[in-house]
């Protein structure tokens, strides 16, 4: 976890994991230095390595939850910071069941711009199958009228390749809006069907 | 001159956009596969993974495909993910060439070309070894690429 968080670009998860770092060396050293018998100790109980070892087990334990923690809180602020409450838009994507349309990529446009264009692997398919959601989009957008539009790309019935379009107008109001993407069969027709909502 | 010289040094980590250099991350992508299916790189992680970048044009980089073709032939339980990368922007060409090789790996088409830039691609073929970690452990440019010198640091990843 802290080599994930070194590779991250982010400065200040790098500085974060570097200070976790350092602590979990100074726990281990300061266990190493419990463990290592003083020279003119007598011979110390059997059990005593053992219980040293369980005690540093629970401090790197600990650490870590410490850790998760932090990493939690930082993005938390870290997204209030660059997006925040009042201009707030979250695109989300989800499918249900799915059967008639195999998701292969979604192109995403807000008020004719391309913001995000996302491939899909099979397992990420498969994730969404199983009732994930993903955060597709994230962004800012100031108060009025807005256009968002979905471009749902893959295979549909009989293995043909499948393009749709979906699109919502809405008035963004102060607060944050959060619009969902999401991919449904239709049994009459024995077609997918493409909806965006917002969420209340 | 000396402070030009002293800014240059300074600006140039920042600056230069070379491939990856060995220990650090390989940037994440997803290309299309000529099977159809879309791959990206991270979910690869925890396997040792090599990226060969090639072109149809580069003679190169046919020697270096046949030879990873060899070590895709014989997979073991750490045998390494192969993927190979076409940077000629044609789907149809690219899977020509696999077929052609009988490449028994991915070949993935970087059509808009974003992936040979975000790897600062100069010579071809590129040949980039990735460990489980992710991080760049390897690489070799301009020639055909060395295959028993990338088996012997897979071995020697492995040893680690």
């Amino acid at each position: 976890m802290i080599s994930q968080l070194l590779m991250s670009n982010r400065p200040w998860r790098v500085c974060v994991a570097a200070c976790l770092a350092l602590a979990a060396g100074l726990v281990a050293g300061g266990a190493r230095a419990q463990t290592e018998p003083a020279p003119a100790a007598t011979a110390p109980a059997a059990t005593a390595p053992a219980q040293a070892a369980r005690g540093v087990d629970q401090d790197v334990q600990v650490l870590k939850k410490q850790l998760v923690d932090l990493n939690r809180d930082l993005f938390k602020l870290e997204e209030e910071l660059l997006y925040p409450a009042s201009t707030q838009v979250a695109v989300f994507l989800s499918v249900d069941v799915g059967t008639f349309f195999a998701l292969d990529s979604v192109t995403l446009k807000v008020d004719d711009k391309e913001v995000a264009h996302y491939l899909y692997t099979d397992r990420e398919v498969q994730a969404l199958h199983r009732g994930g959601v993903q955060k597709l989009y994230v962004g800012n957008l100031k108060a009025g009228p807005h256009e968002i539009v979905a471009f749902f790309s893959g295979k549909g019935p009989h293995d043909r390749d499948y393009r749709r379009g979906a699109t919502l107008r809405f008035d963004k109001q102060v607060g944050a809006k959060y619009v969902e993407l999401r991919i449904s069969d239709q049994m009459a027709s024995l077609e997918p069907e493409f909806m965006v909502r917002e969420w209340e | 001159m000396l402070a030009a010289a002293l800014a240059g040094a300074l600006i140039y980590p920042i600056v230069s956009h070379g491939a990856p250099a060995t220990g650090t991350a390989a940037p994440d992508f997803v290309l299309k596969a000529v099977d159809g299916h879309n791959q990206r790189l991270s979910e690869y992680r925890g396997d040792t993974v090599i990226l060969s970048f090639w072109a149809s044009w580069c003679g190169p980089c046919r020697e270096t495909l046949s030879e990873l073709n060899t070590m895709a032939s014989a997979p073991g339980a750490d045998a390494p993910v192969l993927l190979g990368i076409n940077l000629d922007g044609d789907a149809a060409r690219a899977a020509a060439v696999a077929e052609s090789l009988h490449l028994k790996f991915p070949t993935l088409v970087d059509t808009k070309q974003l992936v040979s830039r975000l790897y600062d691609v100069e010579k071809l073929p590129l040949t980039l070894l990735v460990d489980r970690d992710g991080q760049v452990r390897g690489a070799w440019a301009g020639d055909a690429t060395p295959v028993p010198e990338v088996m012997r640091q897979i071995k020697e990843l492995e040893r680690r």
